[in-house]
């Protein structure tokens, strides 16, 4: 067999049972010591007010700096929503057509025409050229930052310790809780939603760039040195051609944040674009409207990334190069002649420079009227649903079977002899699996079914930073820990805490949800290929499509409430888990599964005891993300009543407190942080022990 | 797509040019820029304003704005003046401008704003003794939820909004729970999901809004608002309690950019003089989000049939 189990090693259980011994003590003091429940007030630092009175003085000395920023920004902004603008819309679509075939051919250049042609039809067109220009901005503005970042963290060893940290904040802070400080440093105007999308989309440019430049061969680069070339010479000529490739990935990964944060723009204002759209119908709740909207977003995003990752395609590229220079112009030429004729032609015929309003095509109403009837003719079976997943799942988790089980909801009180029950079953049931399996399994059970019985949210701080740091401490050693440790001891005494519990619950419901469900999904995805095909269109739209959309009928069926949020959660997280999934289970080393074939594996010996164990470090990869996801999607569902530390980032926004905002929205970050660092460094080490690394 | 082609583009009035030979109107030709916020009865107070100053003979130019975003834009005159701030929900956005010194209000819109708390039909009908509350604690059940169970539910303004129903519910001995809506979609979306499955509601809601022409919603009877209500427990039904009552009537303000009385002088006494009431807002309201007519047509057939409300407006101003 390849692969080897580790030797059974004890000694780390003692740990655990010193933790759930101090829990126990704590959960049984907890009514007579209160600041076991919460810290008292005067223990808890002003950090907020601090960053307020330090923003105030920054805000007002540098002002003018990013004033003037913002002004000079505007121009090229306003330029390109100008020219898109004035081009007729058959121009701007025929350019991209071409675009788009240079990029990877007839397909998606069909494509690109048909969705292009979307955005006319529905007469959005205007805000959509609108979103456009903004894009156009924000693009090179994040890919720029990020080259210059990715260079300069590349020379130099110590910009690289100081730049990682920062990359991860930029991903894992939500963007509305810096919205206010850019707002009032920028002042009013669309440019404070490109500052602020460059912020979130620029991370994945320098670490995509960073990794292209360290890949480079040392032959490729002795060659270089060897015919003289200065350094500049070597940079331009040598490193960054060969890391190309890597470059182009972060462009395009580049291309899909800033993407994703048009709707950021809208919140501020100052442009009608497309996001502006989604948002004012989404503060009317009318899906079909927001919908229609939100669809153009998806499919901008869709065009972007389908002609950037044509463009990063090696063999495409070759083949071009291979063309002479008149053939290769030819596309271009085709382009020009076509706008030049479109703009000319306009002239005549106004309808090519305004889609005529009696052609528009807005089937709204219709899918209005379908939500309604869904709402109304299904209303007890969505009643049924949202009431058994509350109280079955979701508020055991939040308050515990101890608070959860009456005659209300279970249909029975809480017995003491039931409580004794329980507390026998978790007992044998922690014993059989530390004699069958490992001491690991049997302390899981005890914690979790500690964690069932008083509920999450009731847990006292002390034992939750200890599990969460003896966790942190046996899977990265020291580094992890320390940041786990100080991390959750920062929410702790910024007085966050009950929020960040909150936010905790509610991502973890949702996460477990998306491992069993994606993970399930992505099985099925591997293993058919009709699944996949199936799949992908869905997890594409769901990433590129505005949340906000999907919130509407979510809360016509389920109303304001956590359910609703948890749903909305699982919709966005769930996507990479099953890309990652299929992905592992489908890149399994081919010799492996020969081996076991001819061993004589059946196939769900092949799936269980070859396939799953070797594609687990991706799995986990994948449940990283999910994990990431579903915290930024806490930002979107305090829109639709989800408490927590989204709901304080939106306290903040609306009372001009940049401090709480961005107390908030650090500590949304740790907690991200935190459970990336335990996940990878778990991750890495079954990758030891598989010998993958 | 009613905004669509009135948001962005900037319109040279042509119409009012008149032979008005001792006024200079307008007195400079840069846009007057117009915030346009996020809902429909902004966009008429605000239009129907716009429209005028153009028929004055000013550039006029909307730009769409955050409502708390747009404080910040009215300092340096990125936006001139916008017509629709709810005194309800101003927060320290509204502080900060005004204290800057850039800032300056110029005189209410006229709307008469009611807030509180509305309950739907199914409500009525579940609960006979409505709309009185002190009938509400009879009937809990009927309002409760999985979520808030034992209690009864109160989808209640979003947190960031800032309501003090949590305090009023506890000053009045409810047995409810307010649940944070979250956004004012989520508001509607409860609204008209309660209505389509005819289940009962309460809710902390607004008027005028264009949801009152859809979904039939009536005010719960509070005690009625007595000034000191809210910080001192011996006013109001509750001796030992303070929020025991309605909320207080609000107003709606207009603000301006302080430099518009130098660079449009007349525009600046228009604006301050500008008035909209109830009932010409809601019939445009239902016109455009019910009957799905075009913003810009609603308003200029108002601004058309209206002449004797803002003709002495316009005359005083020149």
């Amino acid at each position: 067999m390849l692969i080897q189990l580790p030797r059974r090693n004890t000694s780390d259980m003692w740990p655990w049972l010193g933790v759930i011994l101090v829990s126990a003590v704590c959960l049984l003091l907890r009514d007579k010591v209160a600041w076991l429940n919460q810290l008292p007030s005067d223990l808890v630092i002003p950090v907020a007010d601090w960053i307020n009175i330090y923003m105030d003085w920054f805000i007002d000395t540098f002002k003018w700096i990013f004033r003037s920023i913002n002004w000079l920004l505007s121009w090229p902004m306003n330029g390109a929503q100008a020219l898109l603008q004035w081009l007729p819309w058959p121009a701007t679509i025929a350019a991209f057509c071409v675009v788009a075939y240079i990029s990877s051919g007839w397909r998606l250049s069909i494509f690109t025409g048909l969705a292009l042609l979307y955005m006319v039809i529905t007469g959005y067109w205007s805000p959509s050229m609108n979103t456009l220009g903004i894009v156009f901005v924000s693009i090179p503005l994040a890919v720029g930052a990020g080259f210059v970042l990715a260079v300069v963290s590349y020379k130099s060893e110590r910009a690289n310790r100081i730049v990682q940290p920062i990359l991860d904040l930029m991903q894992t802070v939500p963007t509305f809780a810096y919205l206010i400080p850019i707002l009032l440093l920028f002042g009013f105007g669309p440019v404070v939603g490109v500052v602020a999308s460059s912020i979130y989309a620029c991370p994945p440019m320098v670490r995509n760039m960073i990794l292209g430049l360290q890949k480079v061969p040392a032959d490729v680069l002795e060659s270089g040195v060897m015919s003289g070339s200065t350094k500049r010479q070597l940079f331009w000529w040598v490193q960054v051609p060969s890391a190309m490739p890597n470059i182009m990935v972060g462009v395009n990964q580049t291309t899909m944040c800033a993407l994703s944060m048009v709707i950021i723009a809208a919140i501020i204002g100052g442009s009608a674009d497309i996001g502006w759209e989604v948002l004012s119908t989404m503060r009317k709740a009318q899906f079909g409207q927001s919908l229609l909207a939100g669809i153009v977003i998806a499919l901008i995003a869709m065009i972007l990334d389908r002609i950037s990752r044509g463009f990063t395609d090696r063999t495409r590229a070759i083949e071009r190069r291979h063309l002479s220079r008149i053939e290769r112009s030819k596309p271009l030429i085709t382009a020009l002649g076509l706008m030049l004729a479109f703009i000319l032609l306009s002239i005549f015929v106004p309808a090519l420079r305004i889609y005529p309003e009696t052609l528009i095509f807005y089937p709204a109403d219709v899918i209005n009227e379908g939500l309604r009837y869904v709402t109304a003719n299904y209303a007890f079976f969505m009643n049924t649903l949202k009431n058994t997943v509350l109280f079955y799942y979701l508020l055991p988790i939040k308050i515990g079977f101890a608070n959860v089980i009456s005659p209300f909801s279970w249909g029975f009180s809480l017995t003491s002899a039931m409580v004794w029950g329980y507390a026998v079953v978790i007992f044998v049931c922690a014993c059989w699996l530390y004699l069958k399996r490992s001491w690991q399994s049997s302390i899981a059970v005890v914690v979790t079914g500690g964690l069932l019985y008083f509920g999450l949210t009731a847990i006292p701080w002390l034992p939750f930073i200890l599990i969460v740091t003896l966790l942190a401490w046996q899977t990265g050693g020291l580094r992890v820990a320390t940041l786990a440790f100080t991390g959750l001891l920062f929410m702790l005494f910024t007085g966050i805490w009950s929020q960040a519990m909150l936010s905790v619950y509610l991502c973890l419901a949702a996460v477990m949800v998306c491992l069993l469900v994606g993970g399930s999904l992505g099985i099925w995805a591997s293993r058919s290929q009709w699944a996949s095909n199936f799949l992908r269109p869905i997890n594409d739209t769901l990433q590129s499509m505005p949340l906000f959309v999907i919130l509407i009928p979510f809360l016509m069926f389920f109303q304001i409430g956590e359910f609703t949020s948890f749903l909305a959660i699982i919709a966005y997280a769930i996507v990479p888990m099953i890309r990652y999934t299929e992905h592992g289970l489908r890149h399994v080393p081919e010799e492996t599964v020969e081996a076991a074939r001819s061993m004589g594996c059946s196939p769900r010996q092949m799936l269980w005891e070859v396939k799953m164990p070797l594609a687990l470090p991706e799995i986990m990869l994948g449940l990283n993300q999910t994990v990431l996801f579903a915290l930024a999607m806490l930002v979107i569902t305090a829109l639709v009543g989800s408490k927590g530390l989204g709901q304080s980032v939106y306290i903040a926004l609306s009372s001009a407190d940049t401090g709480l905002g961005l107390v908030a929205g650090l500590g949304m970050a740790l907690i991200a942080i935190i459970a990336d660092r335990i996940i990878q460094s778990w991750c890495a080490k079954r990758k030891d022990a598989l010998g993958l690394a | 797509m009613k905004l669509k082609s009135c948001l962005t583009v900037i319109t040279i009035a042509i119409l009012g040019l008149t032979t008005n030979a001792q006024s200079a109107v307008p007195e400079s030709s840069d846009p007057i820029k117009l915030a346009i916020n996020e809902w429909t009865g902004q966009h008429i107070s605000t239009h129907v304003a716009g429209e005028i100053l153009k028929r004055m003979g000013y550039n006029v130019e909307y730009v769409t704005a955050g409502y708390f975003p747009q404080m910040v834009a009215l300092e340096d005159n990125t936006i001139s003046a916008t017509l629709e701030i709810w005194s309800s929900n101003i927060g320290e956005h509204y502080d900060k401008a005004l204290a800057s010194g850039n800032v300056e209000e110029i005189g209410d819109l006229g709307l008469v704003p009611v807030e509180s708390w509305f309950i739907n039909n199914a409500a009525m009908e579940k609960c006979p003794g409505l709309p009185d509350y002190k009938a509400l604690n009879g009937c809990v059940q009927a309002f409760a939820n999985a979520e808030t169970f034992p209690k009864g539910r109160f989808v209640d303004y979003p947190a960031d909004w800032g309501t003090s129903n949590v305090d009023r519910l506890v000053a009045l001995g409810l047995d409810f729970t307010s649940v944070p809506a979250g956004s004012e979609g989520a508001l509607i979306a409860e609204i008209q999901g309660a209505e389509i499955r005819k289940e009962p509601l309460m809710v902390m809601f607004w008027s005028p809004h264009w949801v009152h022409a859809v979904v039939d919603l009536s005010n719960v009877k509070l005690p009625p608002y007595q000034k000191g209500c809210e910080d001192d427990a011996s006013v109001g039904v509750n001796p030992n309690a303070t929020w025991d009552c309605d909320w207080e009537r609000g107003y709606i303000k207009k603000l301006a950019w302080s430099g518009m009385a130098e660079k449009w002088p007349a525009a600046h006494k228009l604006l301050s003089a500008y008035t909209l009431r109830n009932e010409d807002q809601i019939p445009m309201m239902n016109a455009i989000d019910q009957d799905g007519k075009k913003l810009e047509a609603v308003v200029s057939a108002w601004v058309d049939a209206n002449e004797a409300i803002w003709k002495p407006w316009v005359d005083a101003a020149m």
